[in-house]
């Protein structure tokens, strides 16, 4: 039995309907992250969790017990909000206790637990100060404090981290991650910043416009994505989406992509079943930037490497890594090169493909073409 | 504009811009300055001086304060204003709040409501006092209606009440004010995130104590505001008291503002009056200056 269990949960505000079957199954310990573009409706799905929102059709489970029509206190969980929402009358101890006076544990009991908290998190110093006077990283700090004081079973993320300049961002999300593998608690947090969600979680769950897309492991999520907006939401530089077609050629299949001189031939190595059906017709290739390389930083022990000469459009150092710009179908594609030697742009250089981790879409419903044995997760029940 | 302008053409366009807006503020400047700072400073020597029923600027020292001082008709004035300004400020504030907090939450009709309880506002003092004095005039109002109903015993004559006028007046002054209290602390309200609200609920606390708690406590620049304001209104409250007793029955209801006036154009004793008036200034600069130095620095800080 899962620890939380969201069972169809719809929502609607009058006429409009937000969220519109929602199925999430976590275990306990689970870190749990709900991304997706602004307005799909996270934080109205996060609500509901907290009590803060009615659940307008289904049902949520939190450990085995039906919570839908507990009050927000009565259920056992502490929610981060994006603007911290401290009270700013009280002091930083006072902050933090406040959930605890409300629930009526004596004084002493509550100086501890805040002194446990104030150490855990190193703002002791700031115990005696009002939110006025702190920076936003100690606000997000207290804001977390208030949280973990409790000890709930479950905490909810709302955006902790968007206000927060980008290196203390970075910082803090190394914090959160710290703090979920020593207490071992349940999180969901909600973000639209994907790097967040796959450092941070166990479990991904990609949304948009009130419904699910994915749910899964970051790295299934990122590999192994469900349809073309899962593919073009997760990664930074996202997946190379690539028009293709379906042929047979000498036996094999393969998947033909125009380009400027020749027609390239990639095999076809992943999900080759479902694919034989596509045969002479239009697909989506998705290839993460990563694999397409050089061939000498080609991934050779894993994978199926293709090899072919391609025109420079562009060179993007970045310090890490060298981002080289070629046109494959018509569109731009970015591949990953060692930082070395770059090539110049213009000139033939040779790019390697890594065609086991090439993924194939329906251009017109935008669902993977996967073999049955190859789901990697849930599939989604699609009602668009 | 081209680099090419002649330099002595754009110092004089300059030296205009310069000057433009000191030129055009200055003659209310010095109307300003003359008509308050002026008269206020005339007042404050005349209430120095030997003045009855016209000017007169020999020296008379503290004479006119001592008399205001010793005046019976004063001591009621303070005593009223006192019983006044702390019953209008402590009525307008907790009822203001109260009906800012029903309209709170979330009611359909809350735009209605809202122009309803405003509007008394917008009518003057006079007709507030006149209208009210109507209505709890024994021979006119509440009372006879009821006896006109049927209702022979019920009697309500606080009006013509010596012990009792002054309630009348702070009834008025109540039913005035409290929707202008009520809209700041509505926009008061309002202003408060809704997070921290939601955080409040899943800590436990009930509606109430996030009331006490939380959300009052963040009022307090409104109740500030809302203090200062109520209580220059109550020292100034001259005209409806004039258009509800007339600082009757007798001087029952007299308040230093209509003190002033009888004893400066009714009863000749413009000393007097002008150290009452002095005296009210300096309580209300007492309380509005600092309110103004801090709301004025405040967005600085
Ligand atoms: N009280 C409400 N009444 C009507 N519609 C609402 C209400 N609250 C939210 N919505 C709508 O529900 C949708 C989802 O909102 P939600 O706040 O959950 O988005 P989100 O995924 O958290 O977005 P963001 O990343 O911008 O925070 C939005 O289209 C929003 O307009
Ligand atoms: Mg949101």
């Amino acid at each position: 039995m899962s620890f939380l269990h969201i069972h169809h949960v719809h929502k609607r505000f009058g006429e409009t309907h937000v969220l519109k079957g929602v199925d999430i199954e976590i275990e306990k310990g689970d870190f749990l992250v709900l991304v997706g573009p602004s307005g799909c409706g996270k934080s109205t799905l996060l609500n509901m969790i907290a009590g803060l929102d009615s659940i307008s059709e289904g049902e949520l489970r939190l450990d085995g017990q039906r919570i839908n029509e507990l009050h927000p206190s009565k259920r056992d969980i502490a929610m981060v909000f994006q603007s911290y929402a401290l009270y700013p009358s009280m002091t930083v101890a006072g902050n933090i206790g406040f959930g605890l006076e409300m629930r009526k544990v004596p004084r002493a009991g509550r100086r501890a637990a805040i002194q446990r908290v104030a150490e855990l998190l190193q703002i002791e110093n700031l115990l005696k100060r009002k939110p006025a006077q702190l920076s936003g990283g100690q606000r997000q700090r207290v804001a977390m404090g208030r949280a973990l004081v409790r000890d709930p079973q479950l905490f909810l993320f709302d955006e902790p981290l968007s206000n927060l300049d980008a290196k203390l961002r970075v910082d803090m999300r190394t914090e959160i991650k710290q703090l979920h593998q020593r207490l071992g608690t349940t999180i969901v947090y909600v973000t639209h910043d994907q790097i967040e969600a796959m450092t941070l979680a166990t479990r991904i769950a990609v949304m948009r416009a009130g419904e699910l897309q994915q749910l899964g492991t970051p790295q299934s999520v990122y590999d192994d994505p469900n349809n073309l907006f899962v593919a073009g939401f997760m990664g930074s530089p996202s997946m190379n989406l690539v028009p293709a077609r379906i042929a047979e050629k000498a036996g094999a299949l393969v998947a033909l992509i125009e380009t400027e001189k020749a027609t390239l031939a990639l095999p076809i190595v992943r999900d080759r079943q479902a694919l034989t059906d596509w045969c002479d017709k239009a697909v989506m290739l998705g290839l993460r930037p990563e694999a397409i390389t050089d061939p000498a930083s080609a991934n050779r022990d894993g994978g199926e490497i293709f090899e072919a000469d391609l025109e420079v459009d562009l060179v993007e150092p970045t310090g890490a890594d060298l981002y080289v710009v070629t046109r494959l179908g018509g569109t731009n594609v970015n591949a990953r090169m060692r930082p070395g030697s770059p090539p110049q742009s213009g000139t033939q250089t040779r790019f390697a493909f890594d065609v086991s981790r090439m993924v194939a879409f329906d251009p017109d419903s935008e669902a993977r073409i996967r073999d049955r044995a190859s789901v990697g997760s849930a599939p989604l029940a699609s009602s668009a | 504009m081209s680099d090419t302008a002649s330099p002595h053409g754009k110092g004089v366009r300059e030296r205009l811009q310069h000057w433009l807006p000191k030129l055009v503020l200055s003659p209310s400047c010095v109307l300003i300055l003359f008509f308050v700072y002026g008269f206020i400073a005339w007042t404050s020597y005349i209430s120095f001086s030997d003045s009855g029923m016209m000017p007169d600027y020999a020296w008379a020292g503290l004479r006119q304060w001592s008399r205001l001082w010793s005046s019976w008709t004063w001591g009621i004035a303070l005593h009223n204003i006192w019983v006044f300004g702390l019953l209008y400020i402590v009525s307008c504030t907790v009822l203001g709040l109260l009906l800012a907090i029903l309209l709170d939450q979330r009611i359909r009709a809350e735009g209605a409501l809202r122009t309803i309880y405003l509007y008394p506002m917008a009518l003057s003092f006079i007709v507030t006092g006149t209208a009210w004095q109507w209505f709890l005039n024994p021979g006119l109002g509440l009372e006879k209606t009821m006896h006109d109903l049927g209702w022979e015993s019920f009697s309500f004559n606080w009006l013509i009440d010596a012990n009792m006028a002054i309630y009348t007046v702070v009834i008025a002054a109540v039913w005035q004010a409290t929707g202008f209290v009520m809209a700041m602390f509505l926009a008061g309200l309002r202003g408060i995130d809704g997070e921290m609200i939601k955080a409040a609920q899943i800590d436990g606390a009930p509606a109430w104590k996030i009331y006490a708690r939380i959300i009052i406590p963040q009022l307090r620049p409104v109740f500030l505001s809302a203090i200062v304001v109520l209580a220059h209104l109550a020292i100034k409250s001259f005209d409806l008291i004039v258009a509800m007793t007339g600082g009757g029955p007798g001087n029952a209801t007299a308040v230093p503002a209509t003190f002033m006036y009888s004893y400066a154009f009714s009863r000749n004793e413009m000393g007097i009056a002008a150290a009452s008036a002095v005296f009210m200034l300096a309580v209300i600069a007492a309380l509005i200056i600092p309110y103004l130095y801090s709301e004025l620095r405040e967005p600085r800080s």
